[in-house]
């Protein structure tokens, strides 16, 4: 793109009249040197040059680290502690008394719960989504790589995770096991990798069959190296797209498993919990059930946009047909004349 | 067919099994195991052990396994360690009300969904597609119980048309006009998750039909373009959104976890969290294995639909499902 620009602009510049107003190149610019300097743009950069051009994976991600800036720098924006019970001042309106959204019926900070909650809720979502990665590519790669009675036991084992009902599950694990962090990102892990494994083993099916697979095996690579190196590293792109779709999931599940009282727990907050807690004081004040909410749709929604923006850059073939359907569009309102 | 069919059925008793093991195995891994939980406090050690004997808790864990399944298999569920009640007689009529909740949310999410599924799928990026896409995003990225809350709020307590939970209001237990007005909110919850996932499907599958050549080719002809949706596309952008709906089947007992507890609807989800905010673990037991089941069957139902309706399936022929 800057090549062509370049270009015309040198090429302008045989006229006085046009270059007058842009001026002329530097004397040094040699068009050749700047191509060749240039390497052709790495499939990270693709990306981001597709992705940077929809609006709503740029929304997206602008609204992602707002709230992971918000959540990391939470003791430095509020002055308040976030669990501390002020009886003196409960349910104050929102602005009083430096409370930019007042406080709930024991007198905590409201705003400042919601940057600690974000913290609690991002940790989640990202760690679960790492951790799913980590369990469905090993799970999906082995099965795929290896195929024959390995892959038919694995994926049966899939087809398995896949009945259960999941939050029936949670909820039973996180009965019996205590409900601490830790088991909350394992069991959420554990109960959400198999859309990973399916599509890692999906990805492999096909790239084990490529020549550079067959070449890197002749040279005498391990199974493992094929795997690591070779193929994990073609198949990372979707696995990105699904992972990103996850953090959403994951976040909604937290905070869902919180409201029933079986996730966070106080004195540690997180969306879920001020919701639960916001619904039994719903008289007192109805807008402290919108805060948490509102937040929890805000990062799934900006995680779901990222995810779909990640997805509809890497496939080539979405901008295609969304521009043949709209052509056809075009041409069933406006094209009346027959053609 | 009959190959597949039994192939699925012993796959599916395979699952059950492998289910019944886990689950049994999740509860007697736990800190303590059961026997915390079941023995009052503060017993004597002779006493313990006379309860944990009576119990059967002293057996080895295959023994006790062994009997918990035939149990089951005999349609006992269990007690409660508390009362000593049959879990049982507590569960199915929880299930009912789960199933009128679900079953009511299910039905109108249908009605709207694949209606409006088809109808955006001929006026692609049209108004009433976007308003569409709109609400999936919506109901994907909105918890759900927030939802809820939100519609407590603003119509029953703010505006007071509906009753804010529960399943009957006070002395009013059967009448349907009653029971009508308190599933109106629930039910709207319940029926945006649908919706959201119903219209993409519906939408996805009848574009994907009316791409193909054979509506060309029908279009070149001059069919009606009515026609060619309804008779030529639809029939066959419904196969896989029958096989969708029937996934979704066991739900109708099992997914209505977050608004009944947000609803106070006396259904199994809220039953499954009281017990095991509780640890009342035989109940939980009972619930996981039964939700398995049915989640199973469904499954297996929703295989057999496919197969009845998509002949390819039906006469395995060498096309198979890849054509």
């Amino acid at each position: 793109m800057s090549d062509m620009k370049a270009e015309t602009t040198a090429g302008m510049g045989t006229d006085p009249l046009v270059t007058a107003p842009f001026g002329l190149p530097p004397e040094s610019y040699d068009p050749t040197s700047a191509k060749l300097s240039k390497r052709p743009p790495g499939p990270w950069r693709m990306l981001w040059s597709k992705f940077s051009r929809n609006p709503y994976a740029m929304t997206g991600l602008v609204v992602l680290v707002f709230f992971v800036v918000m959540a990391l720098l939470a003791p430095w924006i509020s002055k308040y502690d976030p669990s501390r019970i002020d009886m003196m001042f409960p349910n104050l309106k929102p602005g009083v008394d430096g409370h930019l959204l007042g406080t709930d019926e024991l007198g905590r900070d409201i705003f400042t719960r919601l940057l600690y909650s974000a913290r609690i809720s991002l940790l989640i979502g990202f760690s679960v989504a790492l951790a799913s990665v980590i369990i469905g590519s090993i799970v999906g790669a082995i099965s795929g790589y290896f195929g024959g009675w390995i892959d038919t036991i694995f994926m049966r084992f899939v087809d398995v995770m896949y009945s259960v009902p999941t939050l029936f599950l949670n909820i039973l694990v996180l009965a019996i096991f205590s409900s601490e962090i830790k088991y909350m990102i394992m069991i959420l892990a554990l109960t959400s990798w198999m859309s990973i494994a399916r599509l890692v083993r999906g990805n492999f099916l096909q790239l084990r069959e490529m020549q550079y697979v067959e070449a890197a095996r002749a040279i005498g690579v391990s199974s493992w190296g094929i795997i690591f190196r070779h193929l994990l590293r073609n198949a990372s792109f979707p696995i990105i797209v699904n992972a990103t779709l996850m953090v959403g999931s994951a976040i909604l599940s937290e905070s869902a498993l919180s409201f029933l009282g079986l996730g966070i727990q106080s004195p540690a907050t997180s969306w879920g919990v001020m919701l639960s807690n916001a619904q039994e004081f719903m008289l007192v004040d109805k807008l402290q059930a919108v805060y948490p909410g509102l937040c929890i749709l805000l990062v799934v929604l900006a995680v779901n946009f990222i995810g779909d923006g990640i997805r509809d850059a890497l496939d080539p073939r979405q901008g295609m047909s969304k521009t043949r359907r709209r052509l056809k569009q075009w041409q069933k309102n406006y094209s009346k004349s027959g053609n | 067919m009959t190959e597949y069919l039994v192939r699925r059925l012993l796959q599916s008793v395979l699952v059950i099994f492998l289910i019944t093991v886990a689950t049994f195995l999740l509860i007697h891994a736990a800190p303590g195991g059961p026997t915390q939980v079941m023995l009052a406090p503060g017993l004597s050690p002779e006493a313990m052990a006379q309860q944990k004997e009576n119990m059967g808790l002293d057996q080895p864990l295959p023994v006790q396994y062994i009997k918990w399944v035939g149990n089951l298999l005999q349609g006992d569920l269990g007690y409660t360690f508390k009362n000593h009640i049959p879990v049982g007689d507590l569960l199915w009529p929880r299930m009912m009300n789960t199933l009128i909740l679900m079953g009511v949310a299910w039905f109108v999410a249908l009605v709207i969904a694949i209606p409006w599924g088809i109808y955006n799928s001929t006026r692609e990026y049209g108004l009433s597609d976007q308003t569409s896409s709109f609400i999936s995003y919506l109901g994907f990225a909105m918890p759900s119980f927030w939802f809820g809350i939100l519609l407590q709020q603003y119509l029953s307590l703010g505006l007071d048309w509906f009753p804010l939970s529960d399943m009957h209001s006070r002395g009013k237990d059967g009448e349907i006009g009653d029971l009508f007005m308190h599933l109106v909110l629930p039910v709207s919850v319940l029926a945006l998750g649908f919706l959201a996932s119903y219209m993409k499907y519906a939408r996805a599958s009848m574009l994907e039909v009316l791409d193909q050549d054979y509506i060309r080719t029908a279009r070149a002809k001059g069919v009606k373009e009515r026609k060619v949706v309804f008779r030529h596309a639809l029939r066959n952008a419904l196969i896989p959104i029958i096989t969708v709906i029937g996934l979704d089947l066991p739900i109708l007992v099992s997914g209505a976890v977050l608004t009944e507890n947000v609803f106070n609807w006396p259904g199994m989800g809220r039953f499954y969290v009281e017990n095991a905010l509780a640890r009342e673990y035989s109940v939980l037991m009972a619930i996981t294995i039964v939700t398995a089941v049915i989640v199973i069957i469904g499954n297996l139902l929703a295989d057999i639909l496919y197969a009845v309706v998509d002949p390819r399936v039906r006469l395995g022929g060498k096309g198979g499902k890849a054509a």
